[in-house]
This record gives structure tokens, sequence and C-alpha cells, in this order.
């Protein structure tokens, strides 16, 4: 980096950002010009479309069974969320507020948990799910949410640490048992934290790949977007501009979100930095 | 009303499963099913009932398909199939093998056979084949052959792919060139006069494309022209002890010098067209010769009907020219699943879509792939274009190869792919050792595999 | 009345239930298993034979593979994770320096981050696409035609390309920390006539020291278990229909050259059927993992004080 003055700094910082921004909106500009091409010209050389087909997007929906891949995506992720609160905010809380022995032991086994890569778990769990009939289905992605999410106990227990005590206490004394005060007095005062890991599952969910793959890939009816859109690309023959228009539609659910709670997504991800 | 069933299976596996989790995961919690479907000492008069069918196609040749289970629904009207396309061998593998009830299962490649076979996901056919008496001599030899593993018949063939050159007729005229070639140094001198270069030097126009992974240039497509053996008898590695395999690799070394070296060539490949696409790079003419399986015929009549194109067996190595005529041969396999909850209509399937002379002819003529039935083959039915014709010859010659079945499937083809890539691109320069390590490499797979 | 000490335990029993479940379900019970079948021939359809130790001999000595795809992995943690974490600060700090549009441009920068790995490695390499691609075409007006995703020694070095694309998750982390520095240490050292790059490497590296170290432990979490985006990029890139033969034969493509320890590892279980080989592969995995977490942590005095709380 370069010394930097007064104005000539601030012009020359603006202008790396300037270069930076469209670097990184680039290849967004490039796949979207490639999705209204027709097909002749998005096996090509890039450049300016010749003709702009819009109703590649219709044909898309056409080739692909998006509604389904959709509507598997949103349950998927729906309730895998809302299985990871109900089992892990009381288990955050335990933790967070709770002294009983063993407790750091437990925590440590759920950072470890957290940390664990999902290849070194596969194939017991594999062979449990195949066991109950359940592979060909994304069943064997969110049950399991039912009983904690490591990685959301950690991020919840994280930030319940930083309410100060005098309130669960100034509750205790007012009669409240542990169960009431975790109801009426942390989880309010926890929603930051509560939507940052609702949130992070929920984006775990849709853009999980290596989970569908294990359990889905044989039963196109339980495939969510994701995995569909990995298929799309290897069938026989690759349509450039129907694969840009599917990768596109495949953003926009997860983008509309982060727009539509973009504070409680920024300040989420940098709990987790900051706290972790 | 089915769907109400299946719904209804599915809540009450979903409720054992959350009782699992929650309570007996420790335990295991088995619910394993029978140890395989039961055969009927009786050939039944009538089979009915519903079955899953799966399979690897899809688009156009998923049609194909269709239509012969529909045909077969018209003549079984009893039988409800119900087809999942698409589904490649490895997801067909792990469904079975997760205990799903699949009836029928199309298997893409006899690379498959050894492990379906051995591991018991296809079941044993024979007690079906006796019981029926079925003759199997109807079907051709090699056929019969790859669809066996260890004297255990777990499957019948669909249909043959079969591989031979593909080459383009104007440019062949346009380089003065007349014959296809026939043995592998016609093949060099006809790939360098075929070749083009634009004015920076890089490739325009290949003649034949030296470098092996490119598109059906594989080993085993690459064994028959050499003649060149995979493995031993006790299912051991052949390939450091045949010498065909060496000559193979300095005639490709000598191709990919006289085209302009390495990279050159692969410069060239990484601009390929998607080879199943119109852009492939024969239907565009970027390659003036491929080796492409028969299937390539209805591509082209579908995709570019434009390209002026004969074929040809393979070109084969000066010492043994004698083989002349051959190709390489592989095939799509039948085979009843181990968790097949209706194995007599699954049958049924397998004998109509094996054995049935329309279905083969049906079918041949949909995906332009082999019948594998002898009265298929010389149906007046079957369409043959002078193209395709080539294609049957290669079938029916003697010298055609396939990949032999292995436990360890195509693993043994990927362990001589990886020195292949080596030795292609200059990394590895001693042929001999490579290969000797390849067969060090095939043979700790094979004991692995061969365990338990 | 205070509840006493055995009360408590019972409290935290009855919070904690579903998770010690969990627990024994998904993170005890498949490790011993994986230890179990890593000592047995295992394919799923018939029940477990012990082999003694096969599956390990294989794995130390005869794997062709195994010793690719642990050096591919190594060089994704020692190489593009740096870099991303190095490219994520720069990006931070820039960010820091802008006067207008600082919102529209974190965005902008966090975007790629955002969206399914799918889709942002699937446009990552059809931009890079060395005969039809737009950054290969501007190249070759000066000569360059790098293969990228489909030459083997361009294949990693893309993959850190994509990893800087989608950098942003990291950055947002960066960016917040940057902002805690304080400025009356920064405007001091300024009028010390510190450089830009003092200042940078002398108060704000120190500074944001455990929000570094969190990025490096993530980082190599995650290259240690990459799957996803070489994967699809293989995939996308190779050009060839891999027709019925299945989803694992393109992994590592081209020449393996991709090819991670997770990848092969799901190779091994699902495509060549070995389930007692891949689990002697997981608890390699789970060891050097381990080792990996312990070795960092002790250095992560933050994190150890959290959880001593």
């Amino acid at each position: 980096m370069n010394k930097r003055r007064s104005l000539a700094g601030v012009v020359a910082d603006h202008t790396i950002l300037a270069v930076l921004a469209i670097l990184f909106l680039a290849p967004f500009a490039f796949i979207a010009l490639t999705s209204v091409m027709s097909a002749a010209q998005a096996g090509t050389t890039f450049s300016w479309p010749t003709s702009w087909h819009v109703e590649n997007y219709a044909a898309v929906f056409e080739k692909l069974d998006l509604v389904r891949y959709f509507g598997n995506s949103l349950m998927y992720s729906i309730l895998a969320t809302v299985f990871m609160l109900a089992s892990s905010i009381p288990a955050a809380y335990a933790l967070a507020r709770i002294k009983f022995r063993g407790a750091n032991l437990l925590f440590l086994l759920i950072v470890a948990m957290m940390l664990l890569p999902p290849q070194v778990t596969t194939v017991p769990l594999y062979v449990m799910w195949s066991k109950l009939h359940l592979t060909g289905s994304l069943w064997p992605l969110i049950l399991p949410n039912l009983l904690g999410d490591a990685f959301s106990i950690f991020l919840l227990r994280q930030f319940m640490l930083t309410i100060p005590k005098d309130y669960t206490e100034s509750a205790e004394l007012d009669g409240c048992g542990p169960w009431s005060t975790m109801v009426r007095v942390i989880v309010p005062m926890a929603k930051p934290g509560i939507a940052a890991a609702a949130i992070f599952l929920f984006f775990h969910a849709w853009n999980d790949y290596y989970g569908a793959l294990l359990y889905t890939s044989e039963n196109e009816r339980a495939w969510p977007i994701s995995y569909a859109l990995a298929q799309f690309r290897t069938s026989r023959a690759v349509d450039w501009n129907l694969t840009m228009a599917a990768t596109i539609l495949a953003m926009v659910p997860v983008v509309l979100i982060f727009f539509s709670a973009q504070k409680v997504f920024v300040q989420g991800v940098t709990l987790t930095g900051v706290k972790g | 009303m089915q769907f109400t069933t299946q719904r209804l299976k599915k809540s009450v596996a979903m409720a054992a499963a959350v009782g699992c989790v929650l309570g007996f995961g420790l335990t295991g919690c088995s619910t394993g099913g029978p140890s395989g479907p039961t055969i009927q000492a009786q050939a039944p008069s009538t089979v009915s009932g519903d079955i899953e069918f799966w399979h690897f196609f899809t688009d156009r040749e998923a049609e194909v398909l269709q239509n012969a289970v529909d045909s077969f629904e018209k003549k079984y009207p009893d039988v409800h199939v119900t087809v999942k396309s698409g589904q490649d061998d490895e997801k067909m593998r792990q469904a079975i093998a997760a205990g799903q009830p699949i009836d029928v299962g199309l298997s893409y490649s006899t690379d498959q056979v050894g492990p379906l076979c051995s591991s018991g996901a296809f079941v044993d056919l024979q007690p079906f084949i006796d019981r029926d008496k079925v003759d199997m001599t109807q079907i051709a030899e090699v056929a019969q052959s790859y669809t066996a593993y260890e004297g255990k018949r777990c499957s019948l063939p669909a249909l043959a792919d079969t591989y031979a050159l593909y080459y383009n007729t104007d440019m062949f005229a346009a380089a003065g060139i007349t014959t296809p070639p026939k043995t592998l140094d016609e093949l060099t001198d006809d790939a360098v006069k075929l070749t083009t270069f634009n004015a920076d030097g890089s490739i325009k126009t290949l003649g034949f494309m030296p470098l092996l992974g490119y598109y059906e240039n594989s080993e085993p497509h690459w064994a028959v022209m050499a003649q060149a053996g995979w493995l031993n008898k006790d299912g051991t590695s052949a390939v450091g002890s045949d010498a065909a395999w060496q000559k193979l690799y300095a005639w490709q070394k000598n191709l990919i010098d006289k085209l302009g070296g390495y990279k050159l060539v692969s410069d060239f490949q990484a601009g390929l067209g998607q080879e199943f696409s119109e852009q492939n790079d024969f239907q565009t003419g970027r390659v003036a010769m491929n080796i492409d399986g028969e299937f390539r015929t209805a591509f082209i009549a579908d995709q570019a009907p434009d390209v002026k194109y004969a074929t040809a067996p393979l070109p084969l190595a000066a010492d043994k020219s004698k083989a002349y005529g051959a190709g390489y041969i592989t095939g799509n396999v039948l085979g009843i699943g181990k968790g097949s909850t209706n194995p007599e209509a699954a049958w049924a399937l397998v004998k109509y879509l094996g054995l049935d002379t329309d279905a083969q002819v049906l079918m041949g003529n949909g995906l332009k792939n082999v019948p594998t039935v002898k009265s298929a083959l010389t149906s007046p039915d079957l369409e043959v274009s002078d193209e395709y014709k080539v294609f049957l010859e290669v079938y029916q010659n003697p010298n055609s190869q396939t990949a032999p079945a292995s436990i360890i499937g195509s693993q043994y083809q990927t362990i001589l792919g990886q020195f292949s890539q080596k030795w292609q691109s200059g990394d590895a320069s001693d042929v001999a050792s490579g290969l000797a390590e390849v067969d060090q490499q095939i043979n700790d797979a094979v004991a692995l595999g061969s365990m338990g | 009345m205070r509840p006493t000490t055995r009360r408590r335990g019972l409290v935290a029993l009855a919070f904690l239930g579903p998770a010690l479940l969990g627990m024994a379900v998904f993170f005890v019970y498949p490790l011993a298993m994986t230890v179990y079948y890593s000592f047995t021939t295992f394919n799923i359809l018939s029940s477990p034979k012990w082999n003694d130790f096969a599956n390990w001999k294989y794995l130390v000595g005869q794997d062709p593979l195994i010793v690719t795809a642990a050096v591919n992995t190594l060089w994704l943690i020692v190489i593009l994770v740096p870099i991303k974490i190095l490219g994520a600060l720069l990006v931070a700090w820039a960010l820091t320096r802008a006067r207008h549009a600082s919102g529209v441009l974190r965005t902008i920068f966090y975007l790629p981050a955002l969206i399914p790995p799918v889709a942002s490695t699937i446009a990552f390499v059809f931009v890079l696409n060395p005969s039809t691609g737009p950054v290969n075409q501007m190249l070759s007006l000066i000569g360059l035609r790098p293969g990228w995703f489909t030459d083997p020694a361009w294949s990693k070095p893309s993959l850190v390309g994509l990893s800087l694309w989608v950098l942003g998750d990291i950055m947002v982390i960066f960016l917040a920390a940057l902002l805690d520095v304080p400025t009356e240490q920064l405007e001091a050292a300024e009028l010390d006539g510190a450089g830009g790059i003092a200042r940078f490497w002398h108060i704000i590296v120190p500074a944001i020291r455990p929000v570094l170290l969190f990025a490096l432990v993530t980082g190599i979490i995650n290259a240690m278990q990459m799957f996803t985006e070489p994967a699809v990029a293989s995939g996308t890139a190779m050009g060839k229909a891999t027709v019925g033969a299945g989803s694992s034969t393109t992994l590592g493509w081209p020449s393996n050259s991709t090819l991670t320890y997770g990848q092969l590892l799901y190779q091994r279980a699902f495509g060549s059927n070995l389930m007692g080989y891949a689990s002697a592969m997981a608890v390699v995995m789970f060891v050097v993992t381990g080792l990996v977490m312990i070795f960092l942590l002790r250095r992560f005095s933050g994190f150890t004080a959290e959880v001593a709380r």
C-alpha cells in the first residue's frame, strides 16, 4: 500500500474500491448476460447478447422441476431451523447460565463436534439412516436438528454470556424457575443471537450440497435446489444459457432474504468472529 | 390410493426414525429387511403388481426406454412399472445397498457386473433361467461373458455399445485421403495430414486427439488397437506383463510429438465442446477422426445432419493387423435388485427387455445401440445405415474386446488412467516401471476388494 | 430458596437432554462405529467382516490416490487459506477508508459469499472457461491463455481465485474488528510519521489478532473438509458427460489435481463401495483434525478463556 495523502489519498482509496467492486460484480454481469443469450451464442466466445431471450427463464422452469426443488429447499431449511431452535436454545441456556458439574467438558465436546468434518461420521450415519429406510429423502439432514446443532449451541451460548447476570438473578429472586427465566428474560434479550443462529442454519441448509448428494441423489423428488443445480449442468448436453438462468434463480431467494434482514445478518456474522 | 399408502409408509418410517434417534440410536435399531427376494418353484401363469425400474438414460434416450416399458405393460397389463430415469450406477448401487426396493436396474456399464454380482446387489438369475428354460445361446457370446462374474449370472445384457472409428469424409477428401486408417502408423500419418494450425501457432483442426481422457479416448477403447490384455485369470493385473501396452504408449507419445507436442494438443483440448451437445468436436469439424460409440450416429443425425462422415473398425498395431475388423464392446446390463418386492414381475421385465426380439429392435432403433439378442441383430425391422452397419460387424467380430469384469469394478482402468495422465504430459518417462507400478496398485486394490 | 447443586444438575440435564442425546447419536456412536468399521470389510449389503489391518495396510502404503489427496488438501490449507485471509483483510481495510457508499460496497463484496457455493462455483468456472470465457478473452490480448479449471497446473490456483471472490464472509468479520481499532492510536502513529504498511502491521494486526486467529481456525477446518467447490468445479469444467458412471468419477478432475481428502473418502465409500476402508480414512481425518485443533486452540487464548468462563 502506498503512503496516503489527504485528497490524493482519498481519490486513490476510492479508485481501488471501485476497481474491487467491479471485479466482484463482473461475474454476476457475465452470467446474467449469458442467461439471456441464445443457446448457440452462449456456447461460443463471450460477447454482448446478439438477441435477448428472457424466455430462457421460463424454459428453465419447464426443463427443471424448480418449484419442487425450491419447495424442498424451503422445507429443509425451515424445518431444520425450527428444530434447531427448539433444541439448542435450552441447551445453550443451560451451558451459559446453570452451574453444574461437567459443564466445561460438555462445552468442549460441543466445540469438538462443531469442528468435526462431516466426512468423518458419514459412513456410520449413512448406514444408520439406510436401516431406517430414510435415505432418498431429506429427513437424515433435518431430523438431527431436533437433537441440537453444535454450532448453534456454541453461538447462542456465547451470546447469552454477554447478557448481564443481574437480569437473570433478579428474575430468579422474583421466583422464576429456570425455564421461565429462560423464556421471559434470556430469549427476549438474546433475540439478535437467536436471529443470527437461525439465519446461519437456514443458509447452511439452503446451500448444503454434500448432505444432499449423500442422501437425496437417487431421488429426484427430494432434491433441494443446490443439488439440482449441480445436476443440471452434468446432464448430457449443457445449455450454458439455461444453466446460467438456473444459477441466477438459485441465488434469488438467499439474496432477497439477505436484503430484508441485512442488519441482523451482518450483526450475526460479526458476532461469530468477535465473540468466537 | 397408492399415494396415500406410500405417504403412510413414509410417516411410519418417520415415526420409527424419530423413535430410533431419540431412544435406540446407540443400540443400532436395525429394521433390516429379508436377505433377498425369493423365487417361486413354478413359473407363475400371470404376473401382476407394481415394480420399480431404475435406469440411467435421460432426455431423448429415456423416452425410448419409456416406449419399451409401455409395450411391456401392454403385454403384461397387470403390471405397473414405475420408471426412474437418470440413475447412474453409483446412485443405484447405493440405493440398493440402503435397502430401497428397486426391482429392476439397468446398469450403464459392464464394469459394474463384478461389484454388483459379488456383493449380491443384483440377485442370481440362474434359478429363474433354469426354471423357465431360457435358451442362453440366443445371446451373443461376448455379451454372455460380460454379464456374469466368476460364473455367477446376476445380469442379462440389455443392449451393447460398440466403439469404432468415425471419420469426416469431407476433411479426408480435402487432405487427399481416400481410405480410413487400418494401422496405427496410418492413423498417425492421417492425423498429421488432417491437422491445421492458426496463425498464432495453435491448432485449428485436429486429425485425431492423441490424449487419453478426451471424450471416448479411454484406455479400454484404445486397448483394442494393440489387442492389449487387462487381467489374468486370477483377477490380477496383466498390464505390466503384456508388451502390447508399452507399444501403445510409445505410439501415443510419437503421435503427440508429431502433432506439435503436449502443450499444443492439451490447449486444443481445453477448448473442447461438450461431448453430448451440438458442440461435440467431431460434429463441429474441429476434429477429423474420433473413436466413438454407435450411438453417435443418432446424435449426428439429430444434432449435425450435415456432417459427411463414415465409420470403420479401429486401426490396429502393425503386428496385430490380422485382427482388423475389431472394436470395443461394452453394454448395459439388466438385473433384479436385492430389495425387489415383486421378483416375478421384475424377472418378466428383465426377460422382456433382454430377450424379446421386438423390444430389442425397438430399443436398438431408438437408441442406436446394438441389440444383444441374435434374432434382433438379423431382424429386418432393425434400421441399419451404412455408418451403423460397421458397428454390427464389429460386435460380431471375434477379436473385439471388452474390459473384463473385476471385483473392483472399473478401478483397474482408473489406476491405469492415472499413469496415462502422467505419461502423456511428460511427467513419467519410463513405461516399463510405470506399468509395473500400475500392476502393483491394481493387485493391492484387488486384494483389498476380495477381503471378507 | 436457591437450588442446590444436585438440583441444578438435574435442571441442566433437562435442558440439555436432547443435545446430549444428539451428541451420543451423531457424535459418539458414529465415531465408535467408524473405528470398528475401519477394521472390517463392509459394503452395507452384508454385515461387516473383520479383516484385521487390511484397510490400514492399504491406507498406509498402497492406496495410489491417498497421497495425492492429502497433498492437495494440504496445499489448500497452506496456500488457499492464508491468501483468502489476506485478501479479506485487505478488502476490509480498503473498506474502512471509504468515505462514500461504504454500505453499498460492503454489500457488493459480501454478495458472492452469500449465494450457494454450487451457484458461485458454476458461475466462476463459466467466467474462467479457457476458450469461451470473458477472462481469457481479455488475457489473450496479451498472449496469455491459462487453462484454469481444465489444466492440472492451474486448477488449484483457480480454486484460490474462487475463494477470493467469496471472501465476503470473513471480510465482514474483519471489517467489524477494524472499525473497533481505536482511531487515536492510528492518528498518533500517523503523526509519528508511520507509513501505511507500518501502521497496518504494528497497530492494526495486533489489535485484531483474535479475529485473525478465528479466521485461521475456521479457514483450516473448512479447507480440511473441502468438498463442494472442487467437486462442482470438476464436473462443470470437464465438459464430458459422466452419463451412467456416477458423480464420484468426476471428483478431482483434471488428473486428480483437485481431489481432496474428503472427496477421496466419499469416493472410496460410495464409488468403490469400500465402507471399511473409508472408515479408516475417516479415523485418520478425525485424529488429524483433532491434533490441528488442539494445537491452534492452545494458541487461541481468547477462545480458551471463554471456554473456562
